[in-house]
């Protein structure tokens, strides 16, 4: 690099240090050949300056965020889906396990025979939730559940189809 | 009348899916990404794309954003990136910056001009036309410096090198562009001769 030239750009710049500001500027004031060079230099750097950034065409954001809405339609399932929804099922099928076992372990019962310990766990008694009138009630409320859901599905999707039917 | 968002706090709307707040950011930087693209595509449509393409990767990565720069700098490294990328597939790379298609655009361009026209075009022009024709990373140095106000450390960060390397290459563009803007400018007075 021309040791005149990198030094006045520095100069220009400001990336130099004080010292070396001082001294250049001494230079620039008493060097006739420092000085003309410094307002050659003074005049390009205020010309590249002056130079206005291009515009993109009128429709590039709008072009950009339908990319964006692309984007996001296709976004996989596991990236909508609620974390917090699938920790909550997990959780729940934990718990209800420990709880279970929990359960059969504190009505549990040992007794001793010929040195041997033999526990007994305590099941609690399942039949009443199994006899027929509970099982009519719970499908029948799974079927209700069912068909309130596919409604609200079916709802969803013919408003959407009205909405962009408006929309074009 | 509401005052003007800051670049973080429009982040923060569209981290919470407020998409018009991105469309604003998309607004303010623009033209500069769209510049800096252009440095290394340069024709417009592909710029465009390359600008394009970087707004929807700073989008997806938005929440990666760890706010340690400013959102210019972290927006240009991507556009550096893509541009680098797309340069790549293009296979454009290996242009000359002598390449005799460069010299005879302009000639084509200046034999359909009046006097008058040429009188009037600024020397803003010429140095516009002279960036187009550096090699990209000269360009890029002078557009990040000039236009999109980044110091040298932050060229540094977008570019992925040493500052004393930008200074270097900072000083060398400008001495590239002045040799470019004399040679074009001769070139014209020839034409109107």
């Amino acid at each position: 690099m021309n040791n005149m030239e990198e030094k006045l750009w520095n100069y220009i710049d400001g990336t130099c240090n004080a010292e070396e500001r001082d001294a250049i500027a001494l230079l620039i004031a008493q060097d006739e050949i420092w000085r003309n060079s410094y307002q050659e230099m003074l005049t390009f750097n205020n010309e590249i300056t002056a130079i206005t950034p291009d515009e993109p065409s009128m429709a590039f954001s709008y072009k950009v965020m339908e990319g964006i809405r692309a984007h996001e339609a296709i976004k996989p399932l596991k990236t909508t889906i609620n974390t917090y929804i699938i920790s909550g099922i997990a959780v729940f099928f934990v718990l209800s396990i420990l709880g279970i076992v929990l359960f059969g372990f504190t009505g549990a019962t040992q007794t001793i025979s010929n040195g041997n310990t033999v526990t007994n766990i305590h099941l609690p008694d399942l039949s009443v939730f199994t006899n027929s009138t509970v099982m009519n009630v719970f499908l029948y409320v799974d079927v209700m559940l069912l068909l309130f859901f596919a409604d609200v599905w079916l709802r969803k999707g013919r408003n959407n189809t009205k909405i962009k039917s408006v929309q074009n | 009348m509401q005052s003007k968002l800051t670049d973080i706090e429009l982040i923060q709307r569209t981290l919470k899916g407020d998409q018009q707040a991105y469309a604003l950011l998309v607004k303010t930087h623009q033209r500069y990404v769209f510049t800096l693209a252009q440095r290394f595509t340069k024709n417009r449509e592909d710029a465009e794309e390359v600008a394009q393409d970087s707004f929807i990767k700073a989008y997806k990565a938005l929440s990666s954003f760890k706010q340690e720069s400013k959102f210019s700098t972290w927006l240009y490294t991507i556009v550096y990136t893509t541009a680098m990328t797309s340069l790549r597939k293009r296979n454009t790379a290996s242009i000359a910056l002598d390449d005799e298609n460069n010299f005879t655009q302009i000639a084509n361009a200046t034999s359909t001009w009046d006097v008058n026209i040429a009188e009037g075009r600024s020397r803003s022009f010429y140095l516009s036309r002279a960036i187009e024709q550096l090699p990209p990373d000269d360009a890029t140095v002078l557009t990040l410096f000039y236009h999109a106000e980044q110091s040298l450390e932050e060229i540094a960060q977008v570019m992925g090198i040493e500052t004393n390397g930008v200074k270097v290459k900072l000083f060398r563009a400008r001495k590239r562009l002045k040799e470019k803007l004399e040679e074009n400018l001769k070139h014209e007075a020839k034409e109107l001769i």
